[in-house]
This record gives C-alpha cells, structure tokens and sequence, in this order.
C-alpha cells in the first residue's frame, strides 16, 4: 500500500514526520516497507497483513496512527460521518448470498474529463495512472478509505436496472481490459437487465464503460465476499486494486461513506442523484469477554483496566463494563477479531511489544533431544563423516538423472514445467553425481543423507536415504607419499562395513538378485540387513558413468536408511577378553575363482569352531604358477582360548580341520 | 711391575684421548673392569707384606675412584657431543607440510543444524521429524487456516496432489505431535522441535530460493507467556550469536499465533548495530489448541520459527543463497566445523 504522506495527515494530526510514522506504523505491525521523496513529498510503502484489509487504506492506517500515538488527534475528514440520503429508486437486485451489500447513486449532467491535478499527483505518487475525472475519483476514494468502487455509463446499462447474480453457463463479458472471458456459474456478475456488465469485485465490463461522452452514471459501492472473489479472481487469473482489497476485506458498512466522499470529490463535474442500498443482512456484531488479568497474563506484562480501554477504543473497538472483565464489540472493519486472545493482540500490539520482559518458562523440564530413528540418523551420519567423506546437501526438486533409481517410480510437483525441478528425487546418487561433476568429478569422498521420493505399489513414499560417492586417491598426494590408496568397489565397501559397525547393523554384501543397470554388471553388490535387501553398492557402469560425465571408476553405495533402521541392534553385551596369548596359524590353498570367498570363510569358520578368535584375508594371488580358473588364497586365523593357554597340538588339530574342510571345495594346500 | 700411579696416569691419558662413547667404553674395561689394569694391580696384594696390604689397597681403591669420576665426566661430555651430532643429522624442515589427513566433515547447514539441537536439547525440547511430503491437513488445516485464506498465497505450494503438498513450512509438525497429545502417545506439557527441508514456489535468486531449511519449536505448559517466548527466544538467539543480542518482537499476522509477531535480533557488534528478522513466533492460536481438546484456559503455549541458511549468512557473511545447496567444495571446506 503505497500513498504520500500528506493523504495520511489529511486523516490525522500529528507531531510526527513521515519517517517516525512509518516507524511507528512498522512496530503496529504495519511495515514500512520503503519511503521515497516524490516532488518534494514523501511516498511511503507499507506492506499489510493478509489478515488486515482494513489497512489497505489511509482511513485504516491513520487508526493505527491513533491508537500508537497518543499525542494524534483525527482530523474532521476522519470523524465526517455524512452519508448520502437513500430513496432506493435504482432497481437493483441481490441473487446471491455472496453479496453483502450492494450501493449505488446515479449521477446525471456528467461532464467526464481530466481530474483535478492534485488528485492526479497524488495518484500517481500511490502507483495509479490517471484515466479521467469519474475513473480517478472512485481510485481515489478506494485509496483514502479502502472501498472499491465502479463507475457504469448508465445509458448503456440496459432495462436501466441492476442484478447481481451468478454467471450462467456460456456467458461471456469482455472486461476493460479488452480481454473477452468465459465465465463460469461459480463467477458472481453485476449485470443488467439482459447480461453482465461486469465481474463482481474484480474489473468491469467493456460494454458500459464510462468516457468523455458519458453523461449519466451509477456508481456502484458495493460489498462481496472475499472467498467468492478470490475464487473467480484465481480462474480468470485477473488480480486488481479491487478483487486485491475483497479478498482481504473491505469494510461493509463504509460503502455509504465511500459515495458521500465521491460525491464531495466530483464537485460540480457531475449532478448527484438517488441512491439506492440494499444491505439484506448485516452481519451480527457480537460482544466478546475480555478479562483484563487474562490479557496480562498471556502478554507477560502488566496491563492496567484503564490501558486496556483505551487501546481498544482507540482503534474503534466499542468498550463496556467495568473492572476485570470488559465486553468488547469489534468495528464492522475488523472481521479477523472474533475471540478474546485476538483482542490481547490488539492490547499488546498497542500497549507495545517491547514492553513485554524476558522470562523463562516455568514448569517442568522434559527430556530434549532426539530419540529412536532421528537419534539413530545421527548416528550413521557421524560415522559416515568419520570415515572420511565430505557431506553434501543438494535440491530435492530435480531434472532427470542418468542415476535415477529405475526402479522406484519417479513422482514430481504439478504443474512444473522447469526441466530443472520437475521431478523429486528417487535416489541421492543423482545429487551425489552432481555434486562430484561440480568439483571436477575426481579425487572426491562425499554423501548425502536425505529424504528420496516416489510411488511405489501406487502408494506415495518417502525414505531417509544415504548414498556416498568415492572416486580417485582416498589419501591425497603430498611429498612423502608412498603409494596412494585408490577408491574401488572394496575400499567403499570397507567404509560400509565400519558404517554399519558403529551404527549396529549387519550389513551382507552378496551378488544381487536383480541387477541395477546404473552400476558395472559384474562389480555391484546388494546391501542387506537382517534378510531384507536395504541397499545396493557397486562401481557405477561405464554407459552410466558416460551419460553422467562422471569417471568410470566411480564407486557408489546407497542405504535405504529407514529400512536399515529396523535392523539396528540396541545394546551391546560385553565379551570376555582372554589373557591368554593367540596363536596365528596360516594356510595357503588353491582353489576355483568360482568359489564366493564368503562360502570359504564360512567353513573357516565353522570348521574351526570356538577357538579361532578371528581370521583374515591376507593374498589374493592368481598368475604364474597358478592354474587358470583358480587363484591361491592366503587366509590368517587368530586362535586363543578364555581361561588357559592353547597348545601347538590344539591350534594345529584347527588347521588341519580347517584345510579338511576347504578340501570339500576343491581346495589344495601350496 | 708397573705401579698404581703409572697406571692411573695411563688411565689418565687413554680417557683425556677418548673420543667416543665406544672408547670411553674400552677404557674402562681396560682399567676399570674385573680383569682391568687398576683392577688388577689388587691381584699383587698378597705378594706384599701384610703391614703394607691395607694401605696399597687402599691407594688402587682410590685410583679406581678418581678414574671412575674422571671417566664418568668425560663420558657426559662426549655423549653430548654425539647428540649434538645426531640431532644435527636429524634436523628436518619443519617448514615442510604435513600429512594431508582426508577427514569427514560436515555440511555447513548441518553445522548449523547441530548447534540449534544442542541448545533446544539443552532446553529440554524434545527433537522430532515429520515427512517433507506432507498431507494437505498439516500443513494448513490443522494451523488454523480458514479454507482458501489469502495467507495460502503467501506461500506458493508445491502440489503433489490435492492432499499431499511438499511441506511450506516446518509449523507442519505441530498438527502431528497435538494428534499424539489427543491419543494419549504424549501427555502436557510438551516441549518439541524440528530442523528440516521447507519448499516454496519461488523465482530463485541470491535472496530467494524454492528450497530452503527451518526450525520449529514449540511448547505448551501452564501460564505460557508472550514473555516466556521472548526469554526462550533470547536464550536462543545468545546462544547462536552472542551474550550481548537483544530481541525485539514486531506484530505480524500468521495463522497458527495469537499474538503473533515477528521477532529481530541486533547487538551492538553484530549486523551494522540493525535489527535482522529472524522469523515468525507468537502464542499457538487456541483455535488449534481447542481443535486438540486442549484446554486453553488451563493451558497455553508458544511456537517460534527460524530459516536454518539465516545463521551461516548472519554469522559467516554468506551473501548468496544458491551456495548452500551447490555443494562446491571450495564454498564447503570454508566451513571446517
């Protein structure tokens, strides 16, 4: 709401320069938004509540001037009270409930020309563009008092006769925009006696549009309901100065005042004639209880009887009884004050906020923090930085990804049609890839930890997903460096298992059930937990990697983070530590490439039964020397026993019951 | 025969000679050791009379111990030098970089994130999430916005569906956790927040962006107070900025508050000595509270939110929005943790 200064001080006295009532005007809730000198003048933009139409003019902005500043005095324009006597001989008719109220006077001897300067600078200050005298009067009216209002060429008004009523089907009105609309029966109409003349609330018709031959008008000043507005508004997609005020609320008890301003305005420009006002049902006032202690104790300060009173009235709120508990009656222009705690709004907002001290709650105290699934998130995401990767946080709203998770249905907002955040993403591989692509795609450790969505059994989803993205040296370069581990498909893999150690979930890798054509066919492991496929972990595929932009040897991992959650052990139960020394036995053996190392180590480990402590993978050896089809394996165990030395005899039964049991495989000892 | 002070005066020389720890070494075991040379001028005792026994043991004895100390000084002295030697050998350039240690580390918003669960944590908030698809109801019915308000404007929503939007705003928990409350899941007083990923349907540029972080918190108790909100608020507000911020409310319209304001933060050495808006807040309309079966003559309550980019871009002088998001590691590791 844009306007000069000196309209506000046409409503208002006071003592205060444009700048300290924009302040002012600010701390009411009323924000100053800018102010500007326009030849000589002050303009000052304030931004209004969507909740306070009232404010949407000088008349309503001065109240708060008023109510702030208890030096400001109104001024004789703001207490006129004048309105235009009413004899009802324009036959207009109300058909739908959506209208409230519905005015009109008929001016005749029009003579329609430019308006008086000082209205047209004053319009232009505010925003508007001057049109001509009756156009400019009924802006500038809606601009000192809130209340839209149209003027109709009544010689062109047919059957001489108003009907307010829905659009019916197939109606078209060409507004004064030149634009012809299709108008549906949800639409309220102004029409006359054969069609409508224009869209309530929002613009007017073409057809019945005033000029400088007009000689005869009806001004309408009118009342309509916001919803009705705001719904024809959004289909026609047709926002104006007017429909913006009726969405929000214009006063229905201002629009009689509103014509008498008009008719005071257009001077002699115009003869004003009857004035017709049908107000079918005025909307009951209600008192509402305000208990003074009450107001105090939700504001946190002290407010005495006597503050409370004059705050309220101040701002035109109807004030009785006495004591603790008042009965206070809203204006017609307040319709967002409906219960008590709106009027301790009000009080405080007066009163001023920064009166209100510091305290801290009383009461009892609650455990803070996270718990369960949010406590255990945290968990995986302290790890993750702890194994050495770099966090990401990227856009859900997304294009399209080579990455893209094939398999769960892609879902994005409606009505998109930026191709860069047309769809939410299914999978963080696709962030993942963006991120590393940005900084330049080698040598990078990174992860995300975020929702992912889509449909799946027809059903909308969303899961907490981790993906991480490893490519390059793991250890940077420096000048001492000797060789430089590089990320692979087990380097990630290794991160996993620790992951999954910290956050106490099992995870097993096995060949997966279906392959993920993002990733290398023959290098891609599913992830489970428990016996449920919770992720997957692979080098991506080199088509993906091409498509992508990213190096072939990119290795990726992705956990269903909420599914894993459900795997998660609580608790852990101490293990008794031996203090008797371990044996290390080593065995070597040949054995088919076919053969899934996992089956070896699990006869390892069952053959070996409770004395082995643990055992490890130390040469993977294929080449000279080795038959084609086989490679030799080089495996550790670590064998002790709780409560008493082991002997040599004991630890090598184990191994030999161990290279009995590789035997079944095929394995031959070197 | 040689004598005791022929001897030592060897002795004397071979250590005054001595040039290293492992000549040192030598002489000692020459003179000094079991079958030493001093050492064994005690084997010729009994060839003298025993009236002159005691007193010629007593002069080797007496050598001995001269050479000992003799020896032992010198040793200091030639072991300090070979140290110095050593160290001298051993100097490294201590100019040179270290290692290159890769280390995790975390987004700048998490950061952020992080520091905003400590100090609700520490304010017995309890911590709790909701889905960033949220269903229509939460994100708006259930706070109190009358069907088809302008307020919706405010916000352009993502839509999904006609009941599932992506979630404007954090305040979308608060329908959640009073659903809890009615069912008996949780009981009051409540103390819960939130730190999550909010969308609108903005035009993107340094200021503005379509995907953004917030906090909510919100508590209900006996006698809650616009005060109590201002304290908590400045309690947060310290924590994240300093001892020295102050908070000011400003009344502001949201549909799930009553009152409701915006609130500013400033101190003296922060922001050009202005008030920076900091986010929404007031005391939960009882409208809500009633739509619960919450009593508001017994109860009341407060519900602040916060943009989770605001801190980073108050505290570090972040001036461009779209970074957060971008991931480029030369933005990030400026935010070591």
């Amino acid at each position: 709401m844009k306007f000069p200064y000196s309209m506000l001080l046409d409503y208002v006295r006071t003592g205060l320069n444009a700048e300290q009532a924009g302040d002012l005007l600010t701390m009411a809730g009323f924000e100053l938004e800018g102010i500007e000198e326009v030849d000589g003048e002050a303009v000052l933009d304030i931004k209004v509540m969507s909740n306070r139409g009232d404010g949407l003019s000088v008349l309503g902005l001065a109240r708060e001037v008023l109510a702030k500043d208890p030096s400001a005095e109104p001024t004789g324009l703001y207490l006129s009270s004048g309105v235009p006597p009413v004899q009802n001989e324009v036959p207009v008719s109300i058909e739908t409930e959506a209208c409230t109220r519905y005015a009109g006077r008929l001016f005749t001897q029009v003579r329609n020309g430019p308006s008086p300067k000082w209205i047209q600078d004053r319009l232009v200050k505010a925003g508007m563009r001057p049109i001509s005298l009756l156009v400019d009067v009924t802006n500038y009216v809606m601009l000192e008092r809130g209340q839209p209002m149209h003027a109709f060429d009544f010689d062109k008004v047919r059957g001489s006769r108003i009907v307010v009523r829905s659009a019916k089907p197939g109606e078209k009105i060409t507004t004064l925009d030149g634009q012809e609309r299709e108008l549906s029966p949800f639409m309220m109409m102004i029409c006359d006696a054969e069609r409508p003349i224009g869209i309530a609330g929002v613009m007017g018709g073409q057809e019945t549009e005033v000029s400088d031959r007009t000689t005869t008008v009806l001004l309408e000043s009118a009342h309509f309901q916001n919803t009705s507005v705001r719904k024809t508004r959004r289909a026609l997609g047709l926002s104006t100065e007017a429909s913006y005020r009726y969405e929000r609320s214009v006063d229905p008890n201002g629009v009689l005042a509103a014509i008498q301003r008009f008719t005071e305005l257009i001077g002699d420009a115009a003869q004003p004639g009857a004035t017709t006002d049908l107000y079918p049902a005025p909307p009951a006032r209600t008192a509402i209880r305000l208990r003074v202690s009450r107001a105090a104790r939700l504001l946190g300060m002290p407010i005495a009887e006597t503050d409370a009173r004059q705050h309220l009235s101040r701002l035109g709120f109807e004030v009785q009884g006495e004591g603790e508990e008042l009965s206070v009656t809203p204006p017609s222009w307040r319709p967002d004050i409906s219960r008590e705690e709106d009027l301790v709004e009000e009080i405080g907002r007066v009163h001023g906020y920064d009166r209100i001290p510091e305290a801290l709650p009383h009461g009892s105290t609650t455990l803070g923090g996270p718990k369960s699934f949010e406590a255990w998130k945290d968990v995986v995401r302290e790890a993750t930085v702890r194994l050495g990767f770099q966090q990401t946080i990227s856009h859900s709203l997304r294009d399209e990804s080579p990455l893209d998770d094939g398999r769960f249905q892609r879902i994005g907002p409606r009505g998109i049609s930026d191709p860069d955040m047309k769809w939410l993403r299914n999978s963080t591989l696709p962030s993942l890839a963006d991120a590393a692509r940005r900084n330049g795609g080698r040598d990078l450790q990174l992860f995300e930890i975020g929702q992912v969505f889509g449909k799946k059994d027809g059903q909308y989803v969303e899961y907490s997903s981790l993906g991480l993205l490893s490519q390059g040296a793991i250890q940077p370069e420096w000048w001492s460096g000797k060789a430089v581990a590089l990320a692979s498909f087990f380097t990630l893999k290794g991160a996993l298992e620790e992951l999954g150690r910290t956050a106490s979930v099992d995870f097993v890798f096995r060949p997966p059930a279906s392959l993920d054509p993002r990733l290398h066919p023959t290098r891609q492991a599913e992830i489970l937990a428990g016996d449920q496929a919770v992720g997957l972990l692979g080098q991506i595929d080199p088509d993906t990697a091409e498509a992508a932009g990213l190096p072939a040897e990119t290795v990726l991992a992705e956990v269903n983070v909420t599914a894993a959650y459900g795997f998660s052990k609580t608790g852990i139960q101490v293990r008794e530590i031996s203090r008797n020394p371990a044996i290390r036995r080593d065995l070597a053996f040949l054995i088919d490439k076919s053969i899934p190392f996992q089956n070896v180590s699990d006869r390892i480990s069952s053959a070996a039964g409770d004395l082995m402590e643990r055992q490890w993978l130390f040469d993977v050896y294929e080449g000279k020397g080795v038959p084609e089809g086989k490679h030799s394996l080089a495996v550790a165990l670590q064998l002790r026993k709780v409560g008493g030395n082991l002997t040599d005899e004991e630890a090598n039964q184990v191994r030999e019951r161990v290279v009995a049991a590789l035997a079944e495989l095929g394995a031959t000892p070197r | 025969m040689a004598s005791v002070e022929e001897v030592e005066k060897e002795a004397i020389g071979a250590i005054a000679q001595a040039a290293s720890t492992a000549d040192l070494r030598d002489a000692e075991i020459r003179y000094l050791g079991k079958s030493g040379l001093l050492t064994g001028l005690l084997k010729q005792i009994g060839t003298l009379p025993p009236e002159e026994r005691k007193g010629f043991g007593q002069r080797v004895n007496e050598s001995k111990d001269r050479v000992q100390s003799l020896l032992e000084a010198r040793l200091d002295a030639v072991k300090c030098g070979e140290r110095e030697e050593q160290y001298e050998r051993e100097r490294i350039d201590v100019t040179l970089p270290g290692m290159p240690v890769r280390v995790g580390r975390e987004h700048v918003l998490q950061q952020a994130t992080n520091k905003i669960k400590r100090v609700f944590t520490g304010l017995g908030f309890q911590y709790m999430e909701a889905p960033e698809m949220e269903q229509f109801k939460y994100n708006f019915e259930a706070l109190n916005y009358p069907p088809d308000h302008p307020a919706m404007d405010d916000q352009d929503t993502f839509y999904i569906t006609d009941d599932l939007v992506l979630r404007t705003q954090m305040t979308a928990l608060q329908g959640r956790v009073y659903e809890m409350v009615e069912r008996g899941e949780m009981t009051l007083p409540i103390r819960v927040f939130t730190v999550g990923r909010t969308y609108r349907n903005e035009a993107v540029d340094r200021t503005h962006g379509h995907t953004f972080h917030q906090v909510d918190a919100f508590m209900i108790d006996e006698g809650i107070s616009m005060a109590d909100l201002k304290g908590t608020l400045g309690l947060f507000a310290r924590a994240m900025f300093g001892d020295e911020v102050k908070v000011r409310f400003r009344p502001d319209f949201f549909p799930f508050v009553e009152p409701g304001v915006d609130y500013a933060i400033s101190s003296p050495k922060l922001f050009g000595g202005k008030w920076v808006e900091l986010g929404g807040a007031g005391l939960i309309h009882p409208n809500i509270l009633e739509r619960y079966g919450i009593d508001t003559e017994r109860w009341s309550g407060f519900a602040f939110g916060l943009g989770v980019e605001r801190i980073p871009m108050l505290a570090y002088g972040v001036d461009d929005l779209r970074n957060f998001l971008e991931n480029d590691l030369r933005f990030l590791e400026q935010f070591p943790g």
